[in-house]
């Protein structure tokens, strides 16, 4: 189990406002679980909770072992930094910043005080954007490029940081659909060949189930989890009213 | 890769020729060749030559380099941390909590130069950092900032002016000619204290490297690549106000320096890392107040930097944005 919330209960304003009642939830290497849930559910602050950006109202999530939250007898920030990336489409880069000046902020959690980078470094720079097809605009400054191509570039950077759990909130918000299946087919390569666990929010069920092992739901206060296969069967999506 | 290293070779170049040519240039004719003995073997050089070198000169030469690094890096580190291009300490006030404090120090007694005065300037430029900071904290939106920050520099100045018009027509003088600005007023005896208070700031801004370059993209993204974000800011802000607040106090408030010097060094270095752009922007801001620092003494200071500085910066703009990059 490399990502464990245990009687998680997640939301802002005390838990007696929780987007939804505790629950349990473990997350395997290699895998990749869909969070889906309507406009406000709570998918967001989920994946805060667990990136350790936000803490729990109660229960814990602990990464590889230890509290991803309890800065003291959990992981410290820049030890987190190395096990969990959340990568989310909404945040603007400056106007200057080149492709691969971008990839190379994944590198952040590894340098010292003077941020440099060693060889090593440029070389997994260059290899993460060569994975996610992006060499050929490294030079080009991210806020030129289109919606899918940056989506790739902003995937590359969490794949340089060379996390254990890559957690991305809706990063087909934008993407069309040919661009939408490539996205999902790199997600499932990368959480083979890495050994990451994924949780990728989406809106979007036929992605869901054909590229997620498993989906998560949020809603009417509940968080259910059921295999991608099964989970319409179970009743896990009928709150979108499907067919 | 290559294109940084000529960039830097050039500007540091030109650094070395101003920084000769300020100690070469003066309303006395003092050659190369007297200076050289001045400096290598003071015993045979003469003596006026050797007093004029090293009690007028020099200190003027130091104090455009310690002037234009400490502007500048402090423009950028303002720039980066409140994530907008028009940021600087003389924008948001802090030059202008500099000056109230040199202004109590005069009144209280202290001479140019003492560590009485950096000392105030630095608390000055300290305090409205943090009542800029707190703003900064209540409002998102950034222009608002920018706003508040000009009013805060507007309080502040009223405040001066209330407090030197009860002082005497000396002291009243001293003050409105400091205000002027000028690199020339550093003394000898001043140079280790003004150097010391930009090597602190800088230190505090360095130590910060990480933070400046992943704040880019907003605190949590930060924060996720394992920065410290609470602890850098405050860091990166202290060094930004010490910086500001010894140039104030020894050169007076220069205004353009922190606000241009560095988007020129955005278009020369071409680059958002703050491990290039940093000693980039104080090598262009250093060029610049040695350029600046040249003309005579009569001139008041920030206006030969504005007509020599404008110009500069809105060609390279327009030129930066042809290329489709701008602000």
């Amino acid at each position: 189990m490399i990502l464990e919330a245990s009687r998680l209960q997640f939301g802002y304003a005390g838990v007696q406002n929780a987007f939804a009642a505790e629950f349990d939830f473990g997350l395997e290497a290699g895998e990749v679980v869909a969070l889906m849930g309507e406009n406000g559910c709570g998918k967001s602050t989920l994946l805060k909770v667990f990136a350790g950006l936000l803490p729990p109202l109660a229960g814990k999530v602990e990464i590889c072992g230890k509290d991803v939250y309890d800065r003291k007898d959990g992981w410290n920030l820049l030890e987190l930094s190395r096990k969990v990336s959340l990568v989310r489409m909404g945040v603007q880069p400056p106007d200057r910043m080149t492709v691969r000046e971008f990839v190379g902020l994944g590198r952040t959690p590894y340098s010292g005080i003077l941020d440099g980078r060693s060889a090593e470094d440029e070389r997994i720079i260059d290899d993460a954007m060569a994975l996610l097809d992006v060499t050929r605009f490294a030079r080009r400054p991210v806020a030129e490029l289109s919606d899918g191509e940056r989506t790739r570039v902003y995937l590359a950077e969490a794949v340089a940081q060379q996390v254990d759990v890559m957690l991305l909130d809706e990063p087909n918000a934008f993407l069309d659909i040919p661009r939408s299946h490539a996205l999902f087919r790199t997600l499932r390569e990368l959480a083979a060949s890495r050994k990451m666990g994924v949780v990728v929010s989406t809106h979007s069920i036929e992605y869901a189930e054909k590229y997620a092992d498993r989906i998560m739901v949020v809603n009417g206060g509940l968080v259910r989890v059921a295999p991608a296969g099964s989970a319409r069967a179970e009743g896990l999506l009928d709150w979108a009213c499907i067919g | 890769m290559r294109r940084t290293a000529v960039c830097f070779g050039i500007v540091l170049l030109g650094v070395l020729v101003f920084f000769a040519w300020t100690l070469v240039s003066g309303p006395v004719d003092v050659s190369l060749r007297d200076l050289a003995l001045a400096v290598f073997s003071p015993d045979e050089a003469e003596p006026f030559h050797t007093k004029i070198l090293w009690e007028l000169r020099f200190p003027r030469a130091v104090a455009a380099v310690l002037a234009g690094i400490a502007l500048s890096v402090s423009g950028l580190c303002l720039q980066t941390v409140f994530r907008n291009p028009l940021c600087g300490p003389y924008v948001l006030g802090i030059s202008s909590g500099a000056s109230l404090g040199v202004a109590v120090a005069l009144l209280a007694g202290f001479g140019f130069g003492a560590l009485g005065v950096l000392g105030a300037a630095s608390v000055g430029a300290i305090l409205v950092t943090q009542i800029i900071l707190v703003l900064a904290s209540r409002f998102r939106n950034s222009s608002v900032l920018l706003v508040a920050g000009l009013l805060v520099g507007y309080f502040v100045n009223a405040l001066v002016n209330v407090l030197v018009s009860g002082a005497d027509a000396e002291s009243l003088q001293v003050y409105v000619s400091w205000g002027l600005g000028s690199f020339g007023r550093l003394t000898l005896g001043a140079v280790p204290g003004f150097a010391i208070a930009v090597l602190v700031g800088l230190a505090l801004v360095v130590c910060s490297m990480r933070y400046l370059n992943a704040i880019h993209m907003g605190d949590d993204f930060a924060r996720g690549l394992g920065v410290r974000v609470g602890l850098s800011r405050i860091c990166v802000l202290l060094g930004s106000s010490v910086l500001a607040g010894a140039a104030t106090a020894y050169c007076g408030p220069v205004a353009f320096i922190g606000i241009a010097v560095p988007h020129l060094a955005f278009m020369l270095f071409r680059t958002t890392n703050h491990r290039v752009l940093l000693p980039g922007a104080s090598l262009c801001g250093a060029l610049l107040a040695l350029v600046a620092g040249l003309s005579p003494v009569s001139v008041p200071l920030n206006a030969v930097l504005s007509i020599i500085g404008v110009p500069v910066i809105l060609y390279v703009l327009l030129r930066g944005n042809r290329n489709g990059r701008g602000l």
